[in-house]
């Protein structure tokens, strides 16, 4: 890493009573990074976004933004700005004044938070009619642009976004988030976004955080995480997968070998790069995505290939998914980019082969 | 909402679905204030009700100050009344919405407890504590007070304090309901924006509380003016209130058309004040 991480944090702890939501987080986050913490609920990611902003004190670990130790900073003097799951717009106060209350808080000049609050409704595309209204009278998605212009308007150095897209309706879902990936670009600060919404996070973060029970599982860039996670638990998270398994006859430096008793050619090795780093001798598991397996014939010429039966179609419109059971009753999961035509019948029997180069070998675990 | 708007008065439904409320509120509330307004032009002879329309109740009425001054205390003590009970109750209720929030059951038992014990019992309970040889004046002694410290029972202050003390849990209890309505990420939001605890409170969680004050506010009012048995107790019957005198009136004078004069005059006073500073308080809802 070249630059200073914006954000550092280091072994973080927090527990509520004896209940541990955080054990030992460690992150450091990149000037203009666009961080997304994802993991099921409960998994502390909130917990983490609140010790950044200061609302609650850590049990134990540093939280460092530019380098400054936050500890014992309240969360009014911290350079960062949080965008709430339920926006939290004050209802009392015109979204004109919602808007500028940061900058009234720091004593700006009410003709300065009148510039800077026109800047930021054409920032975030609002109306400028809309400066007199309380939120009240907003739609959702109008709520949001003004919790994202209250959020902005003091030029924090990270962003703390905790679901705020949660509540909405996936259509307007959607132009928000191609929204934040907009307005990230724009103003090139740092962002950090809890959500639940793996697509989302996918989509918008620049680097994905998996979290599970107050620890990180895995941190990297979205097509490591999605086609190389760390365990059968981040596999699972991150969109559907299946999990074949295998078994590993020996490791060398460069090399894996495995077997299996259901895959055809599987008396294969595969180079090390496509195999988690913890996995020695013994049982493994073989990951592969839906959309990487692909009907084929009996002898075609592919890598690898097992028969089974399908037993289940769903039409998602761009693509069709299949559930198919193989003879030794190994489920499967295949996605087909949609066609007019189905490719597969329920109940047909068929060949379902996938490339070598789209395996990833994984340490069986906790799922 | 929309279809309610769209309904229109000539659909049977809407009268079928309200005649139980339309019948309730005729019998038990609009025919008796219908009566008590004709009873007003009615006559008294011989502390009988003689009925014959005249006007002379209500020149009467507008013409001895007497009855005006003790409007005029009577709204004063009811002011007054509001003013303390918001002061002390708010941060009461604060301190419960906020600090004491894993007690949030047994404080609302507490309240509620409060409502349904006995006033009467109560204001005795206050005259035994603060007679020239209660409670309070063998306590001071004892620490050293010289006697009688605490004289004022059967004054004004004496009424007030009844008053503050039975229709405190009102101002409570509301003002308790608005602030625990406060979603807590609005405060988090405004730390979050720079405020400091202070800031905050002033410009997130007083404002928000304003319904609760406000509904308060009008409970006490409504119910400091009718009050008779504070100024009757612990007043000692020296200044009397309204209600006090409308009793008196009705009672011992058996002037049932005075009587039902002096209670209009109040109802039409109450509802004048309540009216007007919800006016105020709108308006400067309206312009804040």
């Amino acid at each position: 890493m070249t630059a200073a991480p914006i954000l550092s944090i280091t072994d973080v702890h927090k527990s509520y009573g004896t209940y541990p939501a955080l054990k030992g987080v460690s992150l450091d986050v990149r000037q203009g990074e666009f961080i997304a913490l994802v993991g099921p609920s409960g998994c502390g990611k909130t917990t983490l976004l609140k010790q950044v902003a200061g609302f609650e004190d850590t049990t134990s670990g540093t939280i460092r933004i530019e380098g400054e130790d936050m500890a014992g900073v309240p969360a009014a003097l911290r350079p960062t700005s949080m965008v709430f799951q339920k926006l939290a717009l004050f209802p009392h106060m015109t979204v004109a004044q919602n808007i500028g209350f940061p900058l009234k808080l720091r004593k700006v000049a009410p003709n300065v938070i009148a510039t800077r609050v026109d800047d930021m409704i054409r920032l975030m595309e609002l109306k400028p009619e809309y400066l007199k209204r309380y939120p009240k009278a907003l739609s959702g998605g109008e709520q949001q642009r003004v919790a994202l212009a209250r959020s902005m308007i003091s030029s924090p150095k990270l962003l703390l976004l905790d679901e705020p897209l949660s509540a909405l309706d996936v259509k307007l879902k959607k132009v928000l988030q191609a929204e934040l990936k907009r307005l990230h670009r724009s103003v090139g600060v740092t962002f950090v976004h809890v959500t639940h919404d793996l697509e989302e996070a996918m989509m918008l973060a620049d680097r994905i955080c998996v979290m599970r029970a107050g620890k990180i599982l895995q941190l990297g860039e979205p097509a490591d995480i999605y086609y190389r996670p760390a365990d059968p638990f981040v596999a699972g998270f991150i969109g559907e997968t299946n999990l074949m398994p295998i078994t590993v006859t020996a490791c060398s430096g460069a090399q894996v070998s495995y077997g299996s008793d259901e895959i055809v050619d599987a008396q294969g090795s595969l180079p090390a790069s496509l195999v988690a780093g913890d996995v020695g001798q013994g049982p493994a598991l073989m990951n592969v995505r839906p959309e990487l397996i692909r009907r084929c014939d009996k002898d075609a010429d592919v890598d690898c290939k097992l028969p089974a039966t399908v037993t289940e179609v769903f039409t998602k419109g761009g693509t069709v998914q299949y559930r198919a059971r193989s003879t030794q009753g190994l489920e499967l999961a295949i996605e087909i980019q949609g066609t007019s035509h189905l490719p597969m019948q329920l109940g047909e029997d068929v060949w379902l082969g996938w490339a070598k180069k789209d395996i990833w070998v994984l340490k069986p675990g906790e799922a | 909402m929309d279809m309610e708007v769209s309904r229109s008065w000539r659909d049977p439904e809407l009268w079928v679905k309200a005649l139980p409320s339309v019948v309730l509120q005729t019998t038990c509330f609009l025919a008796p204030l219908v009566m008590t307004f004709i009873l007003t032009f009615q006559k008294t002879q011989n502390f009988q009700l003689n009925w014959t329309w005249s006007l002379a109740t209500w020149t009467d009425v507008f013409t001895k100050p007497h009855y005006w001054t003790i409007l005029g205390h009577t709204l004063f003590m009811a002011v007054a009344c509001v003013v303390v009970c918001i002061i002390i109750a708010f941060p009461i209720a604060y301190g419960l919405a906020t600090r004491f929030k894993r007690l949030d059951n047994e404080i609302k038992v507490l309240i509620t407890f409060a409502f349904i014990t006995d006033a009467t019992l109560k204001t005795f309970g206050w005259v035994l504590f603060l007679d020239k040889k209660g409670a309070a004046n063998y306590l001071l002694a004892h620490l050293g007070f010289p006697a009688e410290t605490v004289a004022f029972l059967f004054t004004d202050w004496a009424t007030l304090l009844g008053m503050v003390y039975n229709l405190l849990p009102f101002a409570i209890f509301t003002i308790y309901l608005s602030i625990d309505n406060i979603d807590r990420s609005l405060i988090l939001a405004a730390y979050d924006a720079g405020a400091s605890k202070f800031r905050a409170f002033w410009e997130v969680t007083l404002p928000l509380s304003r319904p609760g004050i406000w509904a308060g506010s009008v409970l006490i009012f409504l119910l400091g003016v009718g009050v008779f048995l504070e100024p009757k107790v612990l007043g000692g019957g020296k200044s009397p209130m309204s209600a006090e005198l409308i009793r008196q009136t009705f009672e011992t004078r058996v002037n049932w058309p005075l009587g039902a004069a002096l209670t209009l005059v109040l109802m039409v006073v109450a509802i004048f004040v309540v009216l007007l500073f919800s006016r105020v308080a709108g308006m400067r809802r309206a312009g804040a």
